[in-house]
């Protein structure tokens, strides 16, 4: 159980990071996901995680009075909870989607707390002002700490709340695979990989326009090509696709200075 | 001139309110946004620039008017309203009316083109951008083999946060250099271009991305890749269409799992029929009785 209390109090830490303090991104699955499987001793696990979650909601943005899914929540929650299930007999794939559908609804539950907090700032503001014209500037100032002590207490709660409830849902886990003869795992297996279909769409709806989808087909030719004639490795071709890409951008900025 | 002293900021009033900035949105809300946030950050400049008690209390109440942008690209704008309060000091006290008239036109003036530009680079650009990499290094494998597994974690924040510090940081000190003139720099940094390029370097990681996600059937058999890569494709249309109809991804993703459930539980038609399901059709006679079977080794 202490664990669960630790894991709370680093993604209350994490959460934090998500709006009110700096935003360096240590909030993002791709973190958050590998940093809690190493805390319970399974960082792969943690980080495919991470990476899926990441994919899959990359176009979920913060823009203007939007607040997105609570993705640290869900990659804190998932990867602690399918760290949970890890043990068993059943294939990693099957248990992380399994996590991951049970987490979803626990992370919206957390972008609406978000939302009550950021009406309830409203009250904080408002304070602050009358500080302002009563010449109270250190109470001014603590009203800052007042709210990120607010947001300390809601990531914690939420987390823990979060980690409790997963934790009695995994006993239905065993109760389906086990009645529904390995069927339902094998379904899961299967929603893995169309998952990662899932998360190159969401790249392609919020990064591809009808102009440059032609990008895309010749890098996938050419990624494909590479890898098939030459044998090429992963790393080396990530390295190229880094290599053209770079060179792409640099063309399209040295254009635009031309322009400018 | 006023009758006050002048007041100048020094480095470390510059570097305080710096770090101060990284604290814009912990009172975000949805009715001023960053509005106590700026006014945080202007906090210990305003104590040290205006003398009396009720200057500060009125500049500080100023800024809590309504302020939304976006938070890293909100640092030219904190930079120049320094150089501007500071400036508005060192003005006649009929002058200094005009200048927070100006102030308060730099805010509202700038906060919408930067929101746009800081939402499009940072949201929409250089975050999907690392984010793609730190994937496609996870599917490549790259710093598994060795147990390794926080180079890649590590490596989105490094290139993400050069990114992100280094623009905050150039915003807040070309906003206090140039004040109310910042707003005429910005296309100076070629952000747009920026923009275009990091997007096309994404789609080009996109491309080995799909690829990865294929490959473990490339090294079985070429048919088998192409026919998966194929159907991959005809899935990934279908996700894009129903993204692009503004359906949720995690409305689509419990779809994915229902979806891949009833493949689970759909009959193989291409296996042969089970004959215990066709047993009460049997003639009763082809059974044939125990004691009539042929005993081995008698004729």
């Amino acid at each position: 159980m202490s664990h669960w209390f630790l894991i709370s109090t680093l993604l209350a830490f994490l959460s934090l990071d998500v709006a009110a303090v700096g935003q360096f991104m240590v909030c993002r699955p791709i973190v958050v996901g590998p940093l809690v499987g190493w805390f319970l001793g399974h960082p792969d696990i943690g980080l495919e995680m991470g990476a899926l979650i990441e994919l899959i909601w990359i176009g979920d943005l913060p823009v203007g009075a939007h607040l997105p899914m609570d993705l640290m929540m869900l990659s804190g929650v998932s990867v602690a909870f399918a760290c949970e299930l890890l043990g068993t007999k059943y294939p990693n794939e099957a248990v992380m989607t399994y996590a991951l559908g049970m987490t979803i609804p626990l992370a919206a539950l957390s972008t609406e707390v978000d939302i009550f907090i950021s009406k309830f700032n409203v009250r904080w503001v408002h304070l602050a002002q009358r500080m302002a014209l009563s010449g109270h500037f250190r109470t001014f100032a603590w009203i800052n700490w007042f709210v990120l002590l607010e947001l300390l207490i809601k990531g914690f709660v939420v987390a823990a709340v979060s980690l409790t409830l997963v934790h009695f849902t995994s006993g239905l886990f065993f109760l389906f695979t086990t009645i529904l003869n390995g069927k339902v795992i094998e379904g899961l297996y299967y929603a893995h990989w169309l998952l990662l279909a899932l998360g190159c769409s969401a790249v392609i709806d919020l990064l591809v326009e009808k102009k440059t989808a032609v990008y895309l087909i010749l890098s996938i030719v050419t990624i494909m090509g590479l890898a098939i004639f030459y044998h090429m490795q992963g790393v080396y071709l990530v390295s190229i696709a880094l290599c053209v890409g770079f060179a792409l951008a640099l063309f399209y900025m040295g254009k635009g200075e031309k322009n400018g | 001139m006023a009758d006050e002293p002048i007041v100048s900021l020094n480095r470390k009033d510059m570097i305080f309110a710096f770090l101060r900035s990284f604290f814009l949105q912990a009172a975000w809300n949805f009715e001023r946004y960053l509005s106590y946030g700026v006014a945080y950050v202007l906090l210990p400049v305003l104590k040290k620039v205006y003398a009396s008690q009720e200057d500060r209390s009125q500049a500080l109440s100023r800024h809590l008017e309504y302020f939304n942008t976006h938070p890293y690209m909100a640092s030219f704008v904190l930079g120049a309203i320094l150089r501007m309060e500071e400036e508005k000091q060192q003005l006649p006290k009929p002058k200094q009316k005009q200048k927070e008239e100006e102030i308060s036109a730099l805010k509202v003036g700038m906060m919408g083109p930067i929101a746009a530009m800081g939402d499009n680079l940072f949201w929409a650009t250089i975050r999907p951008y690392c984010g793609l990499l730190a994937v496609t290094l996870v599917l490549s494998s790259a710093f598994q083999v060795k147990g390794q597994y926080w180079v890649i974690p590590l490596l989105f924040l490094i290139v993400y946060n050069v990114a992100h510090v280094g623009i905050r940081l150039t915003g807040f000190i070309q906003g206090y250099r140039k004040g109310d003139q910042v707003v005429l720099t910005l296309r100076k940094y070629g952000f747009q271009e920026a923009i275009r390029g990091l997007k096309l370097a994404s789609i080009v990681l996109l491309g080995v991305l799909i690829v990865f996600v294929n490959l473990s059937e490339l090294e079985k058999e070429m048919g088998l890749f192409v026919l998966k890569l194929t159907f991959f494709t005809a899935i990934v249309g279908l996700f894009t269409f129903a993204l692009h109809r503004k359906i949720s991804p995690s409305q689509l993703f419990y779809a994915v799992v229902l979806f891949a459930l009833m493949l689970a539980f759909w009959p193989d038609l291409s296996a042969p029929p089970q004959m215990e399901h066709f047993a009460p059709s049997i003639p009763a006679a082809v059974v044939v009785p125990a004691e009539m079977k042929p005993i081995k080794g008698k004729s």
